[in-house]
């Protein structure tokens, strides 16, 4: 199998209809640096045939039409992977030098933490000897890069939180989990965009919409976005519940 | 036209060709699980591929249609039947207001597309109208059908659609003089699935790789829309690493931690942890498609330039296809 190896980096084939360009193998700021700022390269100069990306992690992964990819003269290879692969290699040599570049959304999250919200909060804290409100304080005073959209959709892989409320998985998985809970799964915190089965300690809730079939973004949170968790109070909480749709802030 | 539901069968969705604009924020295509079955059906009445079928899983459904309905079927999970008089497969067929339509099954496959000339109406959502059942997105109600449903076409005929529907119109079941060869298309093993290594290809044991490509692998119970379960020899990791979650599509099979293998499906995730051993042609994706739980097949390795070029023959012969119909009727 040719791979491309310019500038350290692979190429290797996914389908006929998708490459994946490999960035690294570890969890890195640097590296989502990179691949946020690539993939907006390559969403800004797509090819005849080009459909999506997936960031992931350490990988981009480009879809595409083989029909238009290998019917397009101006891409040089012997078949679809070589032809978009030469592109993409033609397209990461330029980022380099200004790779910093990429304005960050930055996205607040309005949560309400513990009760009936949050109903495991408590057991977080008393895992990690903290006070409730220390555990509040410590999840809503770091600010969270968004690696990857993945799972479900408009679920984010958010990286940063603190290691002082890092929390195991419920023993018992919850059958349902509400829309909008914010958990903690190991070194993990998230948001469940959709209601579903899952065994995360639930500490908070948002009445944000995480995921909308009918919004132009249907998912809130994009690879490469930044997140912050804003406490709110229940009265809050039924006041955005009730307003999401009249204010595009939310 | 139009049609009504009267036994919806194990599990029946509206899709198309899938949903692949959204992939980066965990939207899963969706759409038919055999793509070549659903576009022979729309292209026998002369839909443009896209528009939205029928998908039955095995038999026991049955409909009824309200109008004149102009239709065809095609796929290897039932046979249509009008009380004891079977309608041709892979042609186009009218049936007559009032015409009482039942499946019944076909032991060679498990899916069967219905479609009628100008497509299901039901609203795009995210630039496709397949039914993602898990989160209640597109197709009827985001949801399967059910007794009672009434689905309606687009009113809107291409020309062909319309020539088709005017030769065939009338107060009896008429069919088409002509139907697609769609067997010419797939080939004469359907148990024999090829596939190119990928990426993690090296990940596993000598052995296990052997064993990969020369056994047999059965379609478990837990098969579904999201994915297969395969039984079979298990497969021993050769490394220890784990694998970041990265980009995954319909067709990757996975190894799970305990060795099993997974082959992803039309539902499946955007993204997985575990690592990759094969990715099926895409060509052989319909015979995947048609597998049910209980089925053997065996792997065949080919190289991704092998099953890029399979890819773009068979879409040309498709389109040589579509252009030899629309001579025929415009």
């Amino acid at each position: 199998m040719r791979t491309g190896n310019n500038s350290g980096l692979k190429v290797y084939y996914l389908s006929e209809r998708a490459v994946t360009i490999e960035f690294g193998q570890e969890i890195s700021e640097v590296m989502l640096t990179q691949i946020t700022a690539f993939n907006a390269t390559v969403n800004n100069h797509p090819f005849p045939g080009f459909i999506t990306t997936v960031p992931a992690y350490g990988t981009i992964s480009v879809f595409y039409d083989p029909v238009m990819v290998i019917t397009t003269e101006s891409m040089h290879g012997v078949d679809c992977f070589e032809k978009v692969a030469n592109y993409l290699q033609s397209l990461l040599k330029p980022i380099s030098h200004h790779q910093n570049q990429t304005p960050v959304n930055l996205i607040t999250i309005p949560t309400t933490y513990g009760g009936n919200f949050g109903p495991d909060l408590q057991e977080v804290a008393k895992i990690n000897k903290l006070t409730v409100e220390e555990v509040i304080h410590l999840h809503s005073g770091a600010t969270y890069k968004v690696y990857m959209i993945g799972f479900v959709p408009g679920f984010a892989y958010l990286g940063g939180m603190s290691e002082l409320i890092e929390s195991p998985r419920k023993a018992t998985p919850r059958k349902a989990v509400p829309i909008g809970s914010v958990g903690i799964a190991g070194k993990q915190t998230g948001i469940y965009p959709i209601a579903s089965p899952g065994g995360w300690q639930l500490i908070g809730k948002t009445p944000l919409i995480l995921f909308d079939a009918n919004r132009s973004q249907p998912s809130l949170l994009q690879a490469g976005d930044e997140v912050v968790f804003k406490p709110i109070d229940s009265h809050e909480f039924e006041f955005i519940a009730n307003n999401r749709y009249a204010d595009s802030h939310y | 036209m139009r049609i009504r539901i009267i036994k919806p069968g194990m599990f029946s969705t509206i899709q198309d060709e899938g949903r692949g604009n959204y992939l980066s924020q965990a939207v899963p295509v969706s759409g038919a699980m055999d793509t070549l079955a659903s576009r022979v059906a729309n292209m026998a009445v002369g839909n443009p591929k896209d528009a939205a079928v029928i998908e039955f899983t095995f038999a026991d459904a049955g409909f009824i249609t309200e109008t004149d309905v102009i239709m065809s079927y095609s796929g290897d999970g039932a046979i249509f039947f009008a009380g004891d008089q079977e309608i041709k497969t892979d042609r186009a067929v009218c049936l007559p207001s009032g015409t009482e339509v039942r499946l019944r099954a076909n032991p060679c496959g498990i899916r069967t597309y219905l479609a009628i000339s100008g497509g299901f109406n039901v609203p795009q959502v995210m630039g496709s109208r397949s039914t993602y059942q898990a989160v209640g997105l597109g197709g009827f109600e985001g949801r399967a059908l059910q007794s009672g449903d009434v689905l309606n076409s687009n009113i809107n005929l291409t020309p062909i659609a319309k020539n088709i529907a005017d030769s065939l119109i009338g107060n009896t079941i008429k069919s088409a003089s002509w139907s697609i060869a769609r067997h010419l298309f797939l080939p004469e093993d359907r148990m024999t699935i090829r596939i190119v290594p990928a990426h993690e290809f090296t990940w596993f044991t000598g052995s296990s790789i052997l064993n990969f490509l020369s056994h047999e692998y059965v379609l478990s119970q837990q098969s579904n829309r999201m994915g297969y379960r395969l039984e079979g020899p298990k497969i021993e990791h050769a490394v220890t690493k784990e694998l970041l979650s990265t980009a995954v599509t319909p067709g990757t099979i996975q190894v799970t931690n305990d060795g099993s293998l997974i082959l992803l499906m039309a539902d499946c995730q955007t993204t997985g942890g575990y690592p990759r051993i094969a990715q099926v042609a895409a060509v052989d994706m319909p015979l995947c498609g048609q597998l049910k739980p209980g089925d053997a097949v065996n792997f065949k390795e080919i190289s991704r330039h092998e099953a890029e070029t399979l890819y773009l023959e068979h879409e040309a012969e498709l389109h040589l296809l579509a252009v030899a119909i629309k001579s025929k009727y415009l």
